[in-house]
């Protein structure tokens, strides 16, 4: 049985060029479009110079740097970090910070969550679950004294975390993560 | 769901981003401009896939892509300005012997460019050249001058 294939007379639609060539230019579409890109390569540009900058992380800008006001912690972190993207938070700590030959940390929940701490160094000798963070008790000898953290973030957001001694200033910071 | 919206998101910035490079990476692609291509591609492979490199994922990201690109095509068919702006219009380079050279400049085509698609034709010289046109596709269609045939 034959099909019956559905036919429509052809149409000359198409614009031409001198009455010739059927081209369908539209050069008012095309003027606005050259003007569309280059807005979008200065933003480009921006972007770029942004990102060198450390806007989005990784950068001179993303760079942060915090101290407790009765000096038990002195902290250096990015203020911008990036999704699944390792990086250090580096804490310090003043002579006041050791007791017993023991420095003893409270780093809130979302160090552990979203920013995804991966592992510290030193091996903290005990960690203590609770208070909605993890205390961690590092062996000290004398200051000044350190520990790192290695983080990755699991998730794109804003967080805040604390950090503190007990018994000392809690300080608290906020990390954007980006995408 | 990540991987069907991170499939999405891919196909349609680096439909974006193609569209804004120019359309001389079609046709027209010189050996510098492949580099082009395969790094874009390649870099925008990885935050795709993320961690996940399961079979679901690599299926679940291929049809989202798949279906994404079938949207493109039918949207384009049916809104003759959408097509505009996802693959531009024709435009006229060459017109009786003038060149229009605001839009050689601007679509980053030169003389060459078009002697190129030309010398494809037989045609030896620019000016045997009536009409030279700069297709959607990005390639060049040269029309000889009927003096010159």
């Amino acid at each position: 049985m034959p099909v019956n294939v559905p036919t429509k007379p052809v149409e000359d639609t198409v614009p031409k060029v001198n009455d010739e060539v059927a081209v369908g230019s539209d050069l008012e579409f095309q003027y606005r479009w050259w003007k569309f890109e280059r807005i979008v390569w200065t933003f480009f540009l921006l972007i770029v110079i942004a990102d060198v900058l450390g806007v989005f992380g990784r950068g001179p800008l993303a760079k942060a740097h915090a101290r407790s006001k009765d000096g038990t912690i002195d902290l250096q972190y990015e203020r911008v970090e990036r999704f699944s993207t390792p990086s250090i938070m580096t804490v310090k700590f003043g002579p006041n910070a050791i007791r017993d030959g023991k420095i003893q940390l409270w780093v809130s929940q979302s160090v552990i969550k979203q920013l995804g701490n991966q592992r510290v160094v030193p091996q903290p000798l005990i960690s203590t679950v609770g208070q909605d963070g993890i205390l961690y008790t590092f062996p000290a000898a004398s200051a000044p004294a350190s520990a790192s953290f290695a983080l990755e973030p699991s998730s794109p957001g804003v967080f805040d975390f604390a950090l503190q001694v007990p018994g000392a200033e809690r300080l608290s910071a906020r990390v954007y993560v980006m995408p | 769901m990540g991987g069907a919206l991170r499939g999405i998101f891919g196909y349609c910035f680096l439909v974006f981003m193609t569209r804004i490079v120019g359309r001389r990476p079609g046709k027209q692609m010189e050996p510098f401009e492949f580099v082009l291509i395969f790094f874009m591609g390649g870099i925008t492979l990885t935050p795709m896939v993320g961690d996940d490199r399961s079979i679901s994922n690599a299926f679940i990201t291929i049809m989202s892509i798949a279906l994404t690109h079938f949207l493109m095509a039918w949207l384009k068919q049916v809104s003759p300005g959408f097509g505009r702006i996802v693959d531009g219009t024709p435009l006229v380079l060459f017109e009786k012997g003038k060149r229009h050279i605001e839009t050689m400049k601007k679509m980053r085509v030169s003389d060459a460019d078009v002697m190129t698609a030309a010398r494809n034709k037989g045609i030896t010289s620019l000016d045997q050249i009536e009409y030279a046109i700069l297709e959607r596709n990005g390639q060049i269609v040269v029309l000889q001058s009927e003096d010159s045939q």
